[in-house]
Formats: structure tokens, sequence, C-alpha cells
């Protein structure tokens, strides 16, 4: 077992103990689920709120314009910030329960359209990356892995390289190649799915370096197992046995970051969504903190808290369905 | 400065002999600002613009009221009056207008001939009902509201002949008027909800609102309509069928490097919000074209918090502006894209005032009044101290409205204050942080823009009534200036009807705050355009400095 | 025990070795002032003058980037260790507390991990306000819900494995069992994450500089310099590139040392 310790696993644990009868865990985990959801939406509007910084202020317009003192009075009022916060919050936190997620005041409208515009091109931004993610770390590994020592180096050199460029800086470098230079690809969004290149490869280029480094420990350990060793027996093809066995075996730990992955392409699109002046949650989310617009951020945390449940369960299930031991006790 | 630079005529009432002699040297033959039009303009065809401002949360520039909302309402929406070149006051939609000589009657004869892009009829009601919008504090307006606050009551005389009944005389009423923060909206269009108003209003303007993609772009339409530019438009351009475009794509791009690759590549038009170093980069490029427009207004400052120490005293103040060298910052870093200022006022104004001979820098003279201020000390790491406690300034700044130049530059002034020993804290902020400082007085240094129309900014700027007052939250003495002359100066100036004795006493008045060393001016309120050169026709208001495209075409 | 370092390790500890040298005594490399500004040498190309060139006040790249070796490995290591200390205390208590315990901590971790990192990071850091130290707890506490999810399930696996039943049958406590087994265990697995996260974490606090919310100006720190130098990108390549080649570099060796040291424990064990 000893070898398999130094993989970074995080599939569940849940199944390796005792299980609970389905219903009960299906129970608890909605409860969980539902905690979660109360929880994130509690810490960020009082993180929000005790902040210095007027929300009255940013309403009434923000840089180069100067508000009254009618006017932010005003502006407290009709917004319920001259309210104690307790009195605020449950007032929020009713509203919530009925499924409103109240008026975002720096979009002058219901936070539930301005994430709704909005959450359709971040989702998709974010699939397209994994994908593209998943992609180009298999792809460094199946070469690597079969082109010898020079190639493995190269390999795990440029995962590396890959997982140490920030979002920011690769984004502009890929304009200026992909756009100026080729003049091949729009350097900033446009719609169809050119305009969805450039920013889906800036996610996915430092995704994939995460990945293969992740998928390379497992690599080593996997190439060396017993099952290799008698597929190889078999006469089965080093190709077939690389993309049948030792990949899938590799994959396993990388597929149970997925989830993992997907919280942080979230964060990622926060930069990348302003560099290529994209749609998305990402870029909402980040004004929206700037303007202290308690009722949008707390929305968007929201959202991703139950897409990130959704992908959880996903990538559990996915595990289930790669992993040859947990399939063969599910069968 | 290279002649392709397209700046306002300074038609400066230069003060002293040395400033005239700057101002020559720097702007031959001041130039205009249109951008020459090169062959007959041509019909149809699709902008795109890309603006790096916020993307604005509503599209009404009446509700709260900031440049970005300028920015694009000035193509949809329109004013009253409006300035030409020289920046006279000029008819827009009034054609005529009269003041009582008590200043406290001001009448607008109305155009009869315009309509709204709803249908609804341009009309003394309907100016009554904009005016009453501004003034609603349910519409949360703050810049219109400060610049309509001394009108009383509005009384629709007839049809077409429109009364302002003013609470006190206001010398910049119609300088306030030809903004587009108080521009006509249909009556109609803002009874509908905020909500609904804010995504598309209704002006006469020679566009209308189509659809706004969020965090995209907003689409704009040719106005087929459209009658009513302002007079020297409708001059220049007499017997054309304006707008010439078909519609324009105005997209929000708020990264600078984002944005020049998306004008180097043909994606966009037209950007606002250029950097420097691509300006500088553009001018060796056929393909890309500079438009120059300082914003009217304040120019771009450091206050100098002088209601608490260390600032409280003089000597302190005129130390720190005696020890920093600004001008080569500016040079280097603005790569001559910007003339370093010497005046509160933006250099398109025409009453602005500049003492160059206050802001040379003087080391020396600079320690003698530190040691004279009792600031005579040197702790361990080299900065002054009195009493054991060290000479440290708190900067706040916030990263969304100075460009990484600015920033860069106040580095620069960090660095050259910390070897006059003085500790300059540098704290990069986001807006709401930034404004939350401001109103706690934890700052010494400040620089915030103001853009307004006219000489009367400075009433807003400096009179002690725009110090905190505590529960308001925003405040626009930044220097928090506490001086009865100066007050006394700007009172008077604001109601006074005779133009020399209004000159006469803003001059004053920039000489008390300049002499005071309340303020370091750095450079206009930067509002650099670039363009293809595929773009003609492209124009600034000379009003808030905002492109038009009322007569912009493009060459195909 | 035999060492035998590869190439690449050898490079990699003297890179390290020059690192930590930049880190403690940077006069040594560069007795330059890296605060110095001279106008008339902005945006100088690199040359003899100047290796790295010099950015937007003039200042020496080079002697920045040593002199920022300090701050910004700081920033890598105190975030990392912030993220996987937490993370540990979480993932020990999830791992080997009662059920009722690990469901607590687990909605915790969850908790944590549904604000996107960066949102955790932007709220903290408006918070406290910005700064150095703020940035780098910000992303300390953003990254921890990641290292904790991971050192859970480690635990949890190593708790079952069949040494460790065969210790509790032995009547071993669970203090004892934790120190004697599944520390060690786990450890192997952190060290990894650790190297990994040295780079990420520096690369984490310089995209809050980018949004304007990182280091305090004028401090020459690696993530800061690469954040300001990105607006000059077009024309000024080298104001990124050698931030950027410091970061990656120091990520890189500190990857390529821990690897190897897994390696050896791994064949050792």
């Amino acid at each position: 077992m000893a070898g398999a310790l130094t993989l970074p696993v995080p599939t569940t644990g849940a199944r390796r103990r005792p299980v609970p009868g389905n219903r009960h865990w299906l129970l608890l985990r909605a409860g969980g689920v539902l905690f979660v959801l109360w929880a994130a939406a509690t810490i960020t509007f009082f993180a929000l709120r005790l902040v210095p910084g007027d929300p009255a202020e940013a309403i009434l317009g923000g840089p180069g314009s100067q508000a009254g003192p009618e006017a932010l009075a005003q502006v407290r009022r009709e917004y319920g910030l001259d309210q104690p916060l307790v009195v605020q919050y449950l007032t929020y936190l009713g509203r919530l329960v009925t499924g409103d997620l109240g008026q975002s005041y720096s979009l002058h409208k219901p936070v539930l359209t301005a994430i709704g515009e909005q959450f359709g091109a971040t989702l998709t931004l974010a699939l397209v990356s994994l994908a593209l993610a998943w992609a180009l770390a298999c792809a460094l590994a199946a070469w690597s892995v079969r082109g010898g020592r020079v190639a493995w180096a190269i390999g795990s050199g440029l995962e590396l390289v890959a997982a140490a460029v920030p979002h920011f800086w690769l984004a502009t470098v890929l304009i200026l190649f992909f756009s100026l230079t080729l003049g091949i690809l729009p350097p900033v969004s446009v719609p169809g799915p050119l305009g969805i290149v450039l920013p889906a490869l800036t996610m996915a280029i430092p995704l994939a370096g995460f990945l293969g480094q992740v998928m390379r420990e497992s690599l080593l350990t996997a190439m060396e197992s017993p099952f290799v060793t008698t597929a190889r027996a078999r006469g089965e093809s080093e190709v077939r046995i690389f993309w049948r066995h030792t990949l899938r075996h590799a994959a396993i730990p990388a597929v149970g970051l997925s989830g993992w992955a997907f919280g942080s392409l979230i964060s990622g699109a926060v930069v990348v969504e302003s560099v290529f002046a994209r749609q998305g949650l990402g870029r909402s989310l980040l004004s929206a903190v700037q303007l202290r617009d308690v009722t949008l951020v707390t929305g968007i945390v929201l959202v991703v808290a139950l897409a990130y449940a959704v992908m959880t369960l996903v990538t559990d299930l996915a595990d289930r369905l790669i992993d040859p031991r947990t399939r063969a006790v599910a069968e | 400065m290279p002649s392709r630079r397209f700046s306002r005529p300074r038609a400066a009432v230069v003060v002293t002999a040395a400033v005239a002699l700057l101002l020559a040297a720097c702007s031959p033959g001041g130039g205009a600002t249109t951008t020459e039009p090169s062959g007959e303009p041509v019909t149809g065809g699709t902008l795109t613009y890309a603006s790096g401002d916020a993307e604005p949360s509503c599209l009404d520039p009446h509700v709260g009221g900031n440049y970005p909302q300028a920015l694009i309402a000035t193509q949809y929406l329109e004013s009253l009056v409006s300035l030409d070149e020289d920046g006279e006051v000029v008819p827009w939609l009034a054609t005529e207008w009269d003041a009582s000589d008590d200043g406290l009657e001001w009448e607008f004869t109305l155009r009869d001939d315009v309509t709204f892009t709803d249908g609804t009829p341009f009309d003394a009601e309907a100016v009554a009902a904009n005016i009453a919008h501004v003034q609603d504090p349910a519409t949360a307006s703050s810049t219109g509201y400060l610049a309509l606050a001394k009108i009383k009551d509005v009384v629709a005389v007839d049809d077409h002949l429109v009364r302002f009944e003013m609470s006190a005389p206001d010398s910049a009423l119609l300088e306030s008027l030809s903004q587009v923060w108080v521009a006509m909206e249909s009556p109609k269009a803002l009874e509908r909800s905020q909500e609904e108003n804010c995504a598309a209003p209704v002006g006469t303007g020679p566009f209308v609102v189509d659809t706004w993609e969020r965090q995209d772009s907003v689409t704009l339409v040719r106005n087929d309509d459209y009658n009513s530019p302002p007079a020297d438009v409708a001059e220049a351009t007499e017997g054309s069928d304006l707008p010439y475009l078909d519609s324009i794509v105005w997209r929000f791009i708020p990264d600078s490097a984002s944005r020049y690759a998306a004008l180097q590549s043909g994606e966009v038009q037209v950007i606002d919000n250029a950097q420097p170093d691509t300006i500088k980069s553009a001018e060796s490029d056929d393909a890309i074209e500079e438009l120059d427009a300082p914003r009217p207004g304040a120019a771009n400052r450091i206050e100098l918090n002088s209601g608490k120490a260390p600032f409280d005293d003089e000597r302190v103040r005129e130390a720190f502006i005696r020890s920093v060298n600004v001008d080569d910052g500016i040079q280097s870093l603005f790569f001559g894209t910007a003339e370093r200022s010497y005046s509160p006022l933006s250099s398109v104004e025409p009453l602005g005032l500049s003492l160059p001979d206050l802001f040379t820098v003087d080391t020396d003279a600079a320690s003698a009044l530190l040691d004279e201020a009792g600031w005579d000390e040197r702790d361990a790491d080299g900065y002054r101290a009195k009493d054991g406690e060290r000479l440290t300034l708190d900067f706040p700044v916030s990263t969304n409205q100075s460009i990484p130049a600015e920033q860069s530059l106040f580095e620069q002034i960090q660095a050259d204050a910390k070897t006059a020993g003085f500790e300059v804290k540098l704290q990069p902020l986001d807006l709401s942080s930034w404004y939350g400082v401001l109103a706690e007085n934890e700052y010494d240094l400040v620089s915030a823009p103001y853009t307004k129309v006219g000489p009367d900014v400075l009433r807003i700027l400096y009179h002690s009534d725009s110090i905190t007052p505590a529960p308001s939250g925003y405040f626009a003495n930044l220097a928090q200036v506490d001086d009865a002359d100066l007050d006394e100066l700007l009172t008077q100036a604001s109601a006074a009807s005779d133009a020399g004795e209004r000159a006469s006493l803003y001059e004053e008045a920039q000489r008390i705050i300049l002499e005071g060393y309340y303020i370091l001016p750095l450079y206009d309120q930067q509002n650099h355009f670039l363009r293809s050169s595929s773009v003609q026709g492209l124009r600034a208001m000379p009003t808030v400095s905002t492109p038009t495209f009322a007569g912009a075409w493009l060459v195909p | 025990m035999r060492f035998r370092p590869t190439v690449a390790e050898t490079i990699a500890g003297v890179l390290l070795l020059l690192l930590v040298v930049a880190a403690l005594w940077p006069s040594l490399l560069a007795p330059g002032d890296p605060l110095a500004v001279s106008h008339a040498d902005a945006f100088q190309p690199p040359s003899l003058a100047h290796l790295f060139g010099t950015d937007e006040s003039g200042r020496d790249i080079y002697t920045r980037v040593v002199h920022g070796a300090s701050e910004s490995l700081l920033i890598g290591v105190l975030a990392t260790a912030i993220g996987i200390g937490l993370a540990v205390v979480l993932g020990f208590v999830a791992g080997l507390g009662p059920r009722w315990l690990d469901f607590g901590t687990t909605r915790v971790v969850e908790v944590l991990f549904a604000f996107p990192g960066l949102l955790l990071a932007l709220l903290f850091i408006v918070v406290t306000g910005p700064g150095v130290l703020s940035s780098t707890i910000a992303v300390g506490l953003a990254t921890a819900p990641g290292y904790a999810r991971i050192i859970r399930s480690q635990v949890r696996r190593t708790a079952s494995a069949e040494f460790i039943e065969a210790a509790r049958v032995l009547g071993r406590g669970r203090l004892w069992i934790t120190a004697r087994h599944i520390l060690p265990n786990v450890t192997a697995a952190l060290f990894v994450l650790a190297t990994l996260g040295l780079g990420q974490a520096i690369i984490w606090v310089s995209s809050l500089s980018y949004l304007g919310l990182g280091a305090v100006p004028p401090a020459a720190e690696w993530g800061a310099m690469l954040a300001a130098g990105r607006t000059y990108i077009a024309n000024f390549w080298w104001m990124t590139f050698f931030p950027g080649l410091a970061i990656v570099a120091s990520a890189a060796a500190a990857t390529v040392i821990g690897r190897g040291i897994q390696k050896r424990n791994r064949s050792a064990a």
C-alpha cells in the first residue's frame, strides 16, 4: 500500500467504511449541501457588511460622481441599509428561503436575472477549459511516457512551467501570439466558437500542468504494477496498454481533483473574463465585491457552491466508473 | 508636441507671462477637437467602440452620474445647450435664453421640431419633467443633482418656453446644463420603472439604445429621424443626413492590453483610456490615429489633507511639494502624452491660473522648512521625526481610478519624498475601501478626479462647505481647505453675472489654493482615444470631452 | 544509503541555494538599491549595465528580482504553511475523529471549498486591508480546503490499512498510532503538495496584485513586478519575463527536490 500513499487522492473516503443505507446517506448528503449553502451565504453576508466602505456610495455611481446627503439617506432607506445588521440579515435569509435572491443594487435588477444572464458563459468556459486541460494533460502524458527519458524530462518540465504561469500573464502572451503575430484568433471574446478558444486555453494550460503533475506520479507506479505486466504478457500492444490500463489507473487521483479544478476555474474566470472581456460570473463577482453588492456576491457564491456540489457528485461517479476496484465491488 | 495631438484650443486667459510662453511652446496652433476628416462621408456600417471604463450600472446618466455613463449617453441623449470649440455656449435643444437682472429667473426658448425617439414631443413639460427627475431623491442622482442644486422651480410658460426659478444666482448654470448628466430624456420613458429606464433611456440623440448584453456590449442603432445636432455642428454639416453610421456596438474591455490588441487586430475601431506607451507606439502605426481630449473641470492633482497633522502646517505642505520631482516622472512614464499642470483647473478651462514657480523642486528649502516646523530629528530608517514620531503620510490609491502610469508616478513621488525624510505609505485600494478610508479621514495625500464644465468646480472642491459633514459620506474638499476668504470669493464668483468680475474672482481663488500649497497639480485628466484610420469625423464634445459619433463615418 | 543526485536535482539544488542566498543576503548577489528611481533609465532593455533591463521607473530589474526573493519566498512558504497547517488540523480531525466530528469538519471544509478561492482571498483582503501579509494569509486560507480534503482521504486510507489494524489489535493507543504510522505516511504526500503549492501561492498573490490588491508598492515582490509589468508587455517584454522566470524557476526547483526526496523515501520504505 505504501506506494499508493504518495498519491494525493481526494476520493471519497465514505465508501471505504461501513456504508450507511443509501437513503440515509442521501439524506445526510442533502443536509450537508443545505448546510453548506446556508453557511456560505451567512459568511459572505457578514464579511461584506462588516468591511469598511459604504455601499450607498457605490450605489450612487462610483468614480467621479459625488453624492449629496439626501441622496445617500434615500438610498440607505430604499435598500434597508439603515436597519440593524441582524434585521437586514434575517430579512435576507427569509427571502432566500422563498427562493428570492434579492435585488442587486449595483445592477439595478434582480440577482437571479443578473446571474442567469452570466451563468451560461462561465459554465461553458469552465467545462471547455476542463475538457481542454484533460486533453492536454493526457496527450502530454501519453507522449512523454512512450518517448523515452528525454520526452519524459521535457514533458515534466513543460508541466512545471505550465502550472506556474499566472492567468493574467498567459492570456496576454496568447493574445500577442495568436491574435497579433499570427492573426488567426480574436483577442477579445466574440460570439461563436472562435471566441472561446483563447480564454479556454488560458485557463486550461495551468490546469493541465497541475493535472499532469498529479498523473505523472501515479503513471510511474501504474507502469510497474502487475496488471500492466500481465497485459504485456497477454501480448496487448503498448498503445493499448497505455490507454486502457496505465492511463486509467493514473487518472484516478486526477479525476478526483476535477471537483477541485472546477472550483479553481471559477477563480481563474475572475481574471480571464476580465482580460478577454467575456461575459461571466467571474467578472460579476469581482465588480460586485468591489462595489460591496452584498446580495449579488452572496447570490453568486450560492450558485457556485451548488455547481460545486453537483460537480463533486459527478466526479465521484466518474471515479467509480474508472477505478476497476470500485467497479468490481459495484458489480 | 507632435502635431497629431488634437487638443482643444487653449483660449486661456493666461495670467503670467511665463505661463503664456510655456503654453505657446507646448501647443503650437492649438488644433481642433475634430480629427481632420479626409474624403467624403460614407453612409452606413457598424462601428465597434471599446471602453476601458467600468460598465455603467445604469445607462441613464441622471442616475448616479459618472464618466462612463457620460461616454455612452453622449450618443443618445442631448442637452439644452452645448459649447463650441472656443468654449462659447451655443444653442442645442434650447434656441435662446435670457436671465433676469437679479439672476433669479432664467427663460429658455425650446426647439419646436424635435421629438424623442419614442415619439414623445420635446417641449417645456419635458424639460420640467427632466429637472424634476434629476432632483427627485428616488433617482439617486449625484452629479446632475449638484449641478442643478440652485434650481428651485421649473415653470412651463407655454409649449416651448420654460422658466427656471433660482434659489440664488448661478453663473455656472449654462455650463452645468451643457453636461450630459442633465441631458433631456423622454418624460414618457422616465415614468417607467428605474430598472427599465436604466436599460434603455430614450432621448433625442443621433442613436437609440437597442439592446444591452450585460458585461459584453450595448448596441446602439441609428435614429432615422435625427434632426437636432448642436448649433455649431449643424452649421458645419449642413445638408448632411446625420448620423452616417447604421449602428454602434459599444463594448466594455477593461484590460488595457486586450483593448489595444483588439484595436490593432481590427476587432474594434475606437478605444478609450489608451495607455501612454500604446499611444506612443501608435504614432508609428499608420493604421491608428489618436484623439486627445483633456477633460474639463479640475486637473489631476494630489490633494494635501490640511485638516490634520502633519499637513495642517503650511510649512510641511510646502516642504513636501518642494521635495518631489514630478516633471521627469511624467515625461518618462507618459512618453510625452501628458503635460505637467500647475493649475487647479484643466488646461481646457479658459479661467485656469497657472503658477509654475510655486512648484520648482528645492530640496534645501524643503529641508529648512521641515527643520523650522519641528521635524528636525531623523530616525533609524532615515525618516524625519518630531517628538519620536515619524513623519508618515498615508496615501490611499484607488486602483479603479489611477492608471498604471499614474500609480508608478506615485511610487516615484514616494521615493523622492523618502529622500526628504517623508515616509509615504501607498495603499492600493478598491473603490469602496477607498471611499471608506476618505470618510474616516485616514489619509494625508489623495488623488481624485473631478469632471465638471467650468470653473465652478472650484466651489465644489475647495469651499469649506464641502468638508465632510458627518453623515454625508463623500465630500469633495479632500484637501480640507478651510479659508473664509476663499469661501467668500467662490460664493461671489458663482453669483457674478459680469464675465470680467467672475474671471478675476476665480483667479484670486486659485491663487489662494496654489499659494497655500494645498494641492500638487499633475496633469489634465487624461482622456486619450485611439481610432483606426478608417474612422473619420470623430469629434470630442467641447463640453465634457466625451467622443460623439454623430458625424463619424467608416471608410470602407 | 548512497546519494546520487540526478542532473535535474543538481540544477534544482544549486538554484535553491542561490535563492536562499538571495533571500538572506541579497546584497551579495546584487549590491544595488532595488528602489533607486532613475527617470533617464526607464524602460531600458537588458544590457550589460542592466542584466534584466529596467522598469518604468528606471529601477534595475535584476536587483529587484534578487531583493524580491525574500518577500516572494516568504509569501510562498508562509501561505503554503498556513494552508497546509490548517489542512492538517482539519484533515486529521476529520480523518481520525468520530463520525460526527468527521461530518462536521467535512462540512466546514466544504463550505470553504464552496467559495471560489479567489473570492475567499478577496473578501479577506477587503476586510483586513491590502498588503503582503494579508495577501499571504488570504492565499493560505484559500488553498487550505484543497489540502484538507486530500489529507483527510490520505488519513482515512492509512487508518484503514492492514498494518494499522494490526497495531490496533496489539493494543496501541490512538495517539501512538497517529504519531508512529499515520503521520509519516501522510507527510510524504504533504511534501509533494507543499512543493507544488509554493509556486502556486506566489502566483495567487500575483493575481491579487493584478487585481490591484496585492503587495504594497514599492516592494520588489515578484508577483507585484509581474502584475505591474504586464501593462507594458507588448512593448517591454523583459518587465514580466524575468520576474516570471524567477517564479517558475523557484517553483520548479522546489518540485524537483520534493520529488527527489519522495522517491528516495519510497525506495527506502
